[in-house]
């Protein structure tokens, strides 16, 4: 392993890191626009310029890699000065838009400027000569782009080339006209765009859904959690700020895990959060009565709930059932089937309606999205969230309610009703069945159906752990207030089993995963903070019991 | 007045009136011989004698041919490439374009030769678009090659087999640039490839690659013939051997191509070749290697025309381009002028060049319209530095370094502009 000296500090470093790399672990940030560790190196800004002891020219960090014994200085005067000197050729045609721009207060070029630029600029040519272009043009269906902004370090133009694949963007004309345009008849629109979002270094490319609704500083917090719109579980970051006195997820960002999604989301997972501030959330329980729903206490739904229950358990064993989400989190699908088992004493548990949950039946779509759109597939398999010893699946329960055999059902954030694959035998089952309870985010055709519906919490309203495709057990944490009074799973069951009278431990996310730990051999060993910042992988096969 | 008579090498058949550079007359002429020397060779041999040749690029760049050839990995299983450069795009130059023109058929033997030394099967030439008249010639003199045997399979009984492609370049100088011009073979944006990897390892389509210039390539048919002792004895031995074409323009009497042994001094050139200056007016400057060469005064007359000559002078032999400007030319004009062509050419893949080259042509603009300011110039000189040796290739030094040269020697042509605000010469 080669040992560089950067300004006088030694550094050991692995074999082909480059000098920004090689800076970086020394805490030192060597100012850069077209280099980015997710894509090819092109060496094209040239504002990485350092001095390299023996070497006539100035080299580029980028492109530069770390040698023993080699001598680099970043602050020497030379090149300090070719830095500078970039800055100020950027700024030539920059637009003076900064105070209007969506990248204000956390632009690179902005930065860099304010560090290492020039304060006054020496181009005289301003009004006569200044190069203007197309502003705020539209090139896809989450970006806009702003040529004027642009400084061409075609981190945009390679990420769609390399990554995606598809290639929309290219550099047009050349020299000072050179521009970042669309290949003709494309549109920026594969499922990975908003991307180049965040990779632009300044503010030419920006999102159609967050432009001007914030400032980096309006932001009062950046919550760091995983992605919960496949199984995929991608590491991503929450911009968070108040609206109307309430905090709202603004933007979505990835969060660079390289076991996962590297630096990349997808446009779902980036673009696809604002249903959890939608207008129809549920927000308190409701009971069917006569055909109308009529909001109610918690205490009374859960009571209500609980008579339910009971009765269905007074006419036998296994006359309860429970249909679960895979986006249930870790700790509730624990928490779920202790509750199925110690409380309702039953082993009819599933959570399989759709064939991409089945062991094989997962796939990836592109480089980053798979075809099941939950999150915790895997941790649920893994748990054992599936029928037990002489349970039914959801096929079965079905079949049950219909014969009159199974009495009770509880549906947690799934839609049967509304899935084409199940309505059919879904609405006859659930005309027999005495007491069905639904909890969920919005009111479904299951809910419409159900006696009593209790809301539930979003994945940004959630606290805990998935476990994705790839058996990587990655935090959950909530970044906003529920949208009303809405329970957590954990109190919900809590408060069933109290209405019951049965003992269930109460246990706050941490507990239930330390139980998960001890009581599940995939999660053995694993601690509930060593799961930050990018998770753990389940141990052994991680493929679970079936009971 | 009769200029003095050299030994010549390249345009020696164009001497004879009616010549046409056609097969037969090239092949009357001794034409195809040394391509049936080299192949009795074994390659190494050949790299070998280009290398006692001395033989220097005739691009710009004037590196070692032999050592370029050198470099080419000698693996035999790797599949390598010729690509000749005829894109001559510098301002100034136009040999290569006599050349394809009218003396195709030594590039043709001299790449077969190139081929043979580094194990190539395959070769393109570049040709700059706006060659339609070389173009054509080229083609046909390809096909008639094609037909005798020269190009194609087991050539002359060899064994050794060549397919020789032209590609048309599109108007773009920076495809003149070697990597730039292997992105444009290989159907991309022309623009130049951050090195290392040089062509010769990893070049077209990523397999190691000689890129050599046409005049460069037309040199080998007469080193093979007449043997590298020969060809060192001319010029300035033992590192600057041989002839060029010096392409002579501008305000001299006898403009055109002149292919004359190296070191011979500009005076020579300008006045007993070229004819001396138009009009009997007196010379003010020159540009000796092409528009990216630093300008020399009446002063450097005496500086011998050798790639190391040159450079020694502060200048560079380039392309062998020499314009030359009498006293009726304003050197603010003449900046104006080159620095729009490179800010037209720039690629703008780098920011110096993209952002330096347009900057540095407005400002010169402004001060050519009398709107200069006294610093100016120094914001001018600035730049150029923050230019020159920082950028994937030289196309900003290429830029920058001219334009120092001229404020540099013509200082007052810059500073009558910005006082004054009108031309000392009078130009329009």
């Amino acid at each position: 392993m080669p040992t560089v000296i950067i300004d006088g500090k030694e550094l050991t470093v692995d074999k082909g890191t480059n000098l920004i790399e090689a800076c970086r672990a020394l805490g030192l940030e060597i100012p850069h626009f077209c280099y980015h560790p997710g894509l090819p190196v092109v060496g094209q800004c040239r504002m990485c310029q350092v001095e390299v002891e023996g070497q006539p020219k100035l080299a580029i960090a980028c492109a530069t890699e770390a040698a023993d014994k080699m001598v680099v200085r970043v602050h020497s005067e030379r090149a300090v000065k070719a830095r500078k000197a970039v800055l100020e050729f950027l700024l030539l045609n920059h637009p003076l838009d900064c105070p209007i721009c969506d990248r204000g207060g956390e632009c690179p070029l902005q930065e860099y400027t304010m560090a290492h630029g020039p304060g006054k600029s020496r181009f005289a040519e301003q009004a006569i000569d200044k190069v203007h272009r197309t502003k705020a043009r539209p090139i896809g269906p989450y970006v806009i782009f702003d040529a004027e902004r642009c400084v061409l370090c075609t981190r945009c133009v390679r990420f769609c080339k390399e990554v995606p694949g598809t290639a929309e963007l290219g550099v047009i004309q050349r020299g000072d006209r050179s521009e970042i345009g669309l290949f003709p008849g494309k549109q920026l629109d594969n499922p990975l765009s908003g991307n180049v979002i965040d990779l632009c270094p300044v503010g030419a490319l920006t999102s159609r859904d967050y432009r001007f609704k914030s400032r980096p500083w309006d932001l009062v917090a950046r919550v760091d959690t995983t992605c919960a719109l496949c199984s995929t579980g991608c590491s991503i970051t929450m911009d968070v700020r108040y609206l109307k006195a309430r905090r709202e997820v603004l933007r979505v960002r990835p969060r660079v895990n390289k076991a996962v999604n590297t630096y990349w989301i997808c446009d779902q997972g980036r673009f696809g959060f604002h249903f959890i501030h939608d207008e129809a959330r549920l927000r308190a329980p409701s009971v069917r009565e006569d055909g109308h729903r009529r909001s109610l206490s918690w205490d009374e739904a859960l009571g209500r709930t609980a008579r339910g229950l009971a009765e269905a358990l007074r006419a036998g064993a296994g006359t309860v059932g429970v249909i679960a989400s895979s986006r249930l989190t870790n700790e509730e699908a624990y928490l779920l089937q202790r509750f199925a088992r110690d409380v309702l004493r039953t082993p009819n548990l599933d959570f399989r309606l759709r064939p991409e949950q089945e062991p094989t039946g997962d796939r990836k779509l592109d480089v980053l999205r798979h075809a099941d759109q939950t999150p915790n597939t895997r941790g649920l398999r893994a748990i054992g969230l599936l029928p037990g010893a002489g349970g039914l699946g959801v096929a079965e329960m079905l079949a049950a309610a219909r014969d009159g055999r199974l009495k009770a059902l509880l549906v947690i954030e799934e839609d049967p009703l509304g899935d084409p694959r199940w309505a059919g035998p879904g609405q006859e089952a659930f005309a027999r069945l005495d007491q069905i309870a639904v909890a969920d985010l919005f009111l479904t055709r299951t809910g419409e159906a159900g006696h009593v519906v209790f809301p539930a919490r979003s994945y940004a309203e959630k606290e805990g752990s998935f476990t994705n495709a790839e058996g990587r057990v990655q935090r959950v944490r909530p970044a906003v207030e529920p949208p009303g009074q809405i329970w957590s799973l954990a109190e919900i069951l809590g408060g069933l089993a109290r209405h019951l009278g049965t003992p269930f431990p109460m246990l706050g996310p941490r507990e239930a995963f330390e139980a998960l730990v001890r009581e599940v051999p995939a999660f053995a060993g694993m601690g509930y903070e060593a799961l930050d910042p990018v998770g753990l992988p389940l141990s052994g096969n991680g493929k679970g019991s079936a009971g | 007045m009769s200029a003095p008579a050299y030994e010549k090498v390249i345009l020696r058949n164009l001497q004879d009136p009616g010549y046409r550079g056609t097969l037969a007359e090239y092949r009357a002429r001794g034409g195809y011989s040394g391509l049936p020397k080299a192949l009795q060779l074994q390659p190494q041999e050949v790299i070998d004698l280009v290398k006692q040749s001395g033989l220097r690029g005739r691009g710009g760049a004037g590196f070692p041919t032999g050592l370029k050839w050198d470099f080419v990995p000698k693996d035999l299983a790797l599949t390598k490439y010729v690509a000749i450069n005829g894109d001559e795009g510098e301002p100034g130059t136009f040999k290569d374009r006599q050349l394809l023109e009218q003396e195709p058929h030594p590039i043709i033997e001299g790449t077969v030769i190139t081929a043979y030394a580094i194990g190539a099967h395959v070769a393109y030439i570049y040709v700059r678009g706006e060659f339609v008249e070389g173009a054509k010639v080229f083609q046909r003199a390809l096909e008639e090659a094609y037909a005798a045997g020269f190009l194609g399979k087991n050539i002359l009984g060899s064994g050794f087999d060549l397919d020789f492609y032209m590609h048309r370049g599109a108007g773009a100088y920076i495809c003149g640039e070697e990597t730039g011009l292997l992105e444009s073979l290989e159907g991309k944006r022309g623009q130049p490839r951050l090195k290392p990897p040089f062509p010769a390892v990893k070049g077209l389509f990523g397999k190691p690659t000689v890129v050599n210039n046409v005049e460069t390539v037309s040199n080998l048919p007469p080193i093979l013939v007449g043997g590298p002792e020969w060809y060192a004895g001319i010029g300035v031995p033992p590192k600057n051997t041989g002839t060029r074409i010096f392409s002579i323009s501008g305000h001299v009497e006898r403009p055109g191509n002149y292919e004359l042994p190296l070191g011979l001094p500009l005076r020579e050139l300008i006045f007993e070749h070229a004819g001396g200056i138009r009009g009997g007016r007196q010379l003010k400057a020159v540009i000796p290697g092409g528009a990216s060469s630093p300008i020399f005064t009446p002063a450097h007359l005496d500086v011998k025309m050798d790639f190391d000559s040159v450079a020694a002078a502060g200048s560079m032999a380039g392309s062998g381009g020499v314009v030359v400007m009498d006293e009726t030319t304003c050197l603010v004009r003449v900046a104006r002028v080159i620095a729009h062509f490179f800010a037209h050419e720039s690629c703008g893949q780098c920011t110096q060049c993209r952002e330096g080259t347009a900057w540095l042509h407005k400002m010169l603009t402004r001060i050519d319209e009398g709107k200069g300011r006294p610093e100016d110039l120094e914001v001018i000189l600035d730049v150029c530095d923050n230019m020159k040796g920082k950028t994937i290739c030289v196309l900003s030094d290429a830029a920058a370094m001219p334009i120092e040269s001229y404020i540099k020697h013509f200082r007052d042509d810059f500073e009558h502009h910005i006082r004054g605000g009108a031309c000392p010469t009078g130009m329009a």
